[in-house]
């Protein structure tokens, strides 16, 4: 430890303004701040800090994706693991560069979109669209806005409507079924191609259900169903989002207004479908709905986002009620049969809009004040 | 009264509730300046003979507050910048410092409310006072529309109030019959901590028939709470200290003189309190009770105190507290990944969460690196003004003053919790005194240029109506 930071010491000058590789000096100081916290003390007032700092805070969210990620590998193989090396190696080029460019420091919030990235893709997508749809989510959904803190779209999303947009075909004979053995995937790398044993390009459950053909709650409870890689098992996407609300790193306000829309709104079709049939689009239990697709790990991972969505607690609220009826909406009433990405790319266009309308609200209330 | 906002962190290092007597200094070092005052009329000469209560400066800015001179003994003006020192220091029985045909010359003046008002200031009780909004010294002659009592400590390390009364719960009642003599009609609020402890029961008994105060149990922005418009005057704020020193100037005449200061921080072997004068050297607490080799001294709290440097000599005559911090040493390996079980965050982060709460040992690090927002709303959470800090940091960021001031930023009471709760490490509370210190600025600029078109208007209505008149 000691001897770590005698080189970290060393090789400090070649970083430095005048030294060989002082363009790499972002890289540099994100090494450095991986091993030791920073030496610097408080100047002023308050002469103390919480010990929480954002690489602590987007930890947390990574450690809160670990059981989706496990249900990924146990399900669609090892090649899950190439998916993630992928992603964070060309993300963090993207984000490397922007920071030497910017001559700031590599910010933490990648940690978090590159892991959450593979996790919402098709198990099976070549790994060349994994670089580039986290290259393009990166560039266009966060630097171009400014970096961390200041875009405006989620980018793993951003990357991922890229993806779905720009090459369809590809991304729909992506969908596997998953492993139904007892050992899962655990033990062999799962590859594109058709030879292997029980490779078989399936539908996602929603796509089947469109044609009548509805898979079981438990599966979709357990995730032994054909989705996106992190999105199958609801258990285990609850167990790591209960976590995140519990350390209070994503709001609960969010969470429970997507799902308690979602509920009331998915509910009221079926009912009114049952009294007036011909409904259309209409299936299943509400459960049902609540565990198929990826309404949980969107609601859970990627709706929390403090970055994307509004900063006031009344307007997490519209927010969530914003996403959770227009998933109602696309899933039943459109084309597509998964709606929770455009839903939360809408709900993060309206963000700012429901800010600008509770804070004009909060102005008013405090203009009279004191 | 609802309160919000807040966050209640628990240090180690809290005064214990106990008063410890500090060794008779031999010399005192008087700093001129203080965090509201600045004593630059010094009406003693070098060398002379002062005896405890004199007045050895006063602040023409503020009143003209006297600087007691809290012991006896030899003034040295040039010894020590910034300071007055006191030489060959003895302690000599107070006395009473007014004359009398002075009194009568006041009374004449400004009467029977006018001089007690004159010997607060004059016995050096006056500087307990604040105004509750601007925190500046209120005006002794002017009419406040209530007084507000606070016996609560925001800061962790000050002196606490249940101290400050220990055994002397009388001269407190006193002091609150006193202060409500200064008024006519407008009501004293007491603010407790819990009205329903044993102690405000205490309390109660003694002030029991007092219709005039009223007993708050919680606080915030008090006046806010209190529905106190700021529109409407003035309003006093005073601390318990006051109280006991109004009781002490106008019951007995005698000046304030002596100061509870609490001996806090992490940094501090047995924190407590301790009986001082204003001048007491610091380096005599400093050796009986800082341990650590390098620590930070800081003037008051340890959210809202000033750092102490080391041309300060001794105790300032505002000073309620000495925080000692020590310095951040190692840099933790693998610090975002420990389990953190003796570390507590407002967020629910550490494992320590799992745990009853405990105080943490603190140091002066920052602890992490300083990052953008990220819009996590823990500032907006614990703020208890109401306000919300991350959207004026952005402002701000962007330069844009005005809906930094429609988003009443001038509400901001410097508490600090912003930024000590800051995931990204941003200075919060920095930025906002500086914001605030801009839009008065403007304010300034506006009223005085209004102040110059009005004179140049009345000039020329002047000129017209001498032309006119010549026609």
């Amino acid at each position: 430890m000691k001897r770590l930071l005698k080189i970290i010491e060393a090789v400090r000058p070649t970083f430095e303004e005048g030294g060989k590789l002082r363009l790499f000096k972002p890289v540099f100081g994100a090494l450095e701040h991986f091993f030791f916290a920073p030496s610097t003390t408080t100047i002023g007032a308050p002469h103390v800090r919480d010990p929480l700092d954002l690489k602590r805070l987007m930890s947390m969210v990574i450690i809160s994706v670990v059981p989706a990620v496990l249900a990924a590998f146990y399900f669609f193989g090892l090649r899950f693991f190439l998916m993630i090396i992928v992603s964070y190696a060309a993300g963090l080029t993207v984000e490397a560069i922007f920071a030497m460019v910017r001559k700031e420091g590599i910010n933490e919030g990648f940690f978090v979109t590159g892991i959450l990235f593979p996790l919402i893709l098709p198990p099976g997508v070549p790994l060349w669209m994994v670089g580039l749809g986290v290259a393009f989510g990166v560039f266009i959904g966060k630097e171009l806005f400014g970096g961390t803190g200041r875009n405006i779209f989620n980018p793993a999303l951003v990357g991922r409507c890229f993806l779905a947009l720009a090459y369809p075909k590809a991304m729909s004979a992506s969908w596997f079924e998953p492993s139904h053995r007892l050992t899962g995937r655990l033990f062999e790398y799962f590859s594109v191609d058709p030879s292997a044993a029980d490779a078989v390009t399936v539908a996602t459950p929603l796509v089947q259900a469109k044609s009548g053909q509805m898979c079981s709650i438990s599966h979709l409870f357990l995730g032994s169903v054909s989705g996106s890689a992190g999105e199958t098992s609801a258990i285990l996407i609850i167990l790591g989002g209960v976590f995140l609300l519990f350390t209070r790193v994503a709001s609960w306000r969010t969470v429970v207004s997507i799902l308690g829309s979602f509920i009331v709104l998915t509910g009221a079709l079926i009912s009114g479908g049952a009294i007036k049939c011909g409904m259309p689009g209409v299936f299943g239990p509400v459960m049902w709905h609540l565990f198929a697709g990826g309404l949980l790990f969107g609601a859970f991972f990627m709706a929390t986002d403090p970055v994307t969505s509004p900063t006031t607690n009344a307007g997490k609220w519209l927010y969530g009620i914003t996403i959770g009826s227009i998933t109602v909406l696309i899933r039943n009433f459109t084309g597509y049969v998964e709606g929770v990405t455009f839903a939360i790319l809408l709900g993060n266009i309206v963000a700012p809009i429901i800010d600008e309308i509770v804070i004009g609200i909060r102005i008013r209330r405090l203009r009279s004040e004191g | 009264m609802k309160f919000r906002g807040g966050h209640n962190i628990l240090l180690s290092g809290r005064p214990e509730g106990v008063v410890r007597i500090m060794p008779e200094p031999e010399v005192l070092y008087i700093p001129l300046r203080s965090r509201r005052f600045d004593f630059s009329e010094v009406v003693v000469k070098d060398g002379q003979r002062v005896s405890n209560g004199d007045t050895l400066a006063k602040d023409p800015d503020n009143y003209g507050v006297p600087l007691l001179s809290p012991r006896a003994g030899v003034v040295r003006l040039n010894k020590d910048e910034n300071h007055i020192v006191l030489e060959e220091v003895t302690k000599h029985e107070e006395r009473v410092d007014m004359s009398k045909e002075e009194l009568s010359h006041i009374e004449r003046r400004m009467g029977e409310a006018g001089i007690k008002r004159y010997r607060l200031n004059a016995l050096g009780a006056w500087q307990f006072f604040y105004d509750a909004h601007t925190r500046a010294l209120p005006d002794p002659l002017g009419t406040p529309q209530a007084i507000i009592v606070s016996t609560l400590s925001l800061e962790p390390f000050l002196a606490r109030g249940d101290v400050q009364l220990y055994k002397r719960l009388s001269s407190f009642t006193r002091g609150l019959e006193q202060l409500q003599s200064l008024l006519e009609y407008q009501p004293i609020y007491l603010v407790l901590p819990d009205i329903k402890s044993d102690f405000a029961n205490l309390i109660r008994n003694h002030i029991r028939g007092h219709a005039w105060v009223k007993m708050v149990d919680d606080f915030s922005i008090l006046a806010r709470n209190l529905g106190l418009k700021r529109s409407e005057g003035p309003i006093w704020a005073v601390r318990t200290e006051g109280v006991l020193a109004v009781d002490r100037a106008l019951t007995l005449s005698k000046p304030c003189l002596v100061r509870i200061v609490s001996i806090g921080g992490t940094g501090v072997n047995s924190p407590t309190h301790i009986k001082a004068m204003p001048g007491y050297p610091i380096q005599m607490i400093r050796d009986k009770y800082v341990f650590e080799p390098v620590a930070r001294m800081i003037n008051g709290g340890i959210l809202t105190g000033e750092l102490l440097g080391t041309e300060t000599l001794g105790l300032d005559t505002e000073c309620r507290g000495i925080t000692i911090l020590p310095e951040l040493k190692d840099r933790e390996f693998f610090g975002f990944i420990r389990p953190g079980w003796d570390r507590s965050c407002y967020a629910a982060c550490y494992l320590s969460s799992l745990r009853k709460s405990f105080s943490e040992r603190f140091t002066t690090g920052v602890r992490g690196e300083g990052r953008p927002c990220i819009s996590c709303n823990f500032c907006e959470e614990v703020c208890p003004a109401g306000i919300t800090p991350h959207l004026i940091h952005k402002y701000l960021y962007r330069d844009l003053i005005e809906e930094v001031e429609q988003n009443r930023v001038d509400l901001c009471i410097e508490c600090g919790l912003c930024s000590f709760v800051c995931p990204s490490k941003l200075d919060l509370m920095q930025q906002f005194i500086e914001a605030k210190r801009l839009i008065e600025q403007e304010k300034e600029e506006i009223r005085r240029e209004q102040e110059r078109q009005e004179k140049l208007h009345q000039e020329e209505l002047a000129r017209k109506s001498i032309e006119e008149g010549n026609e």
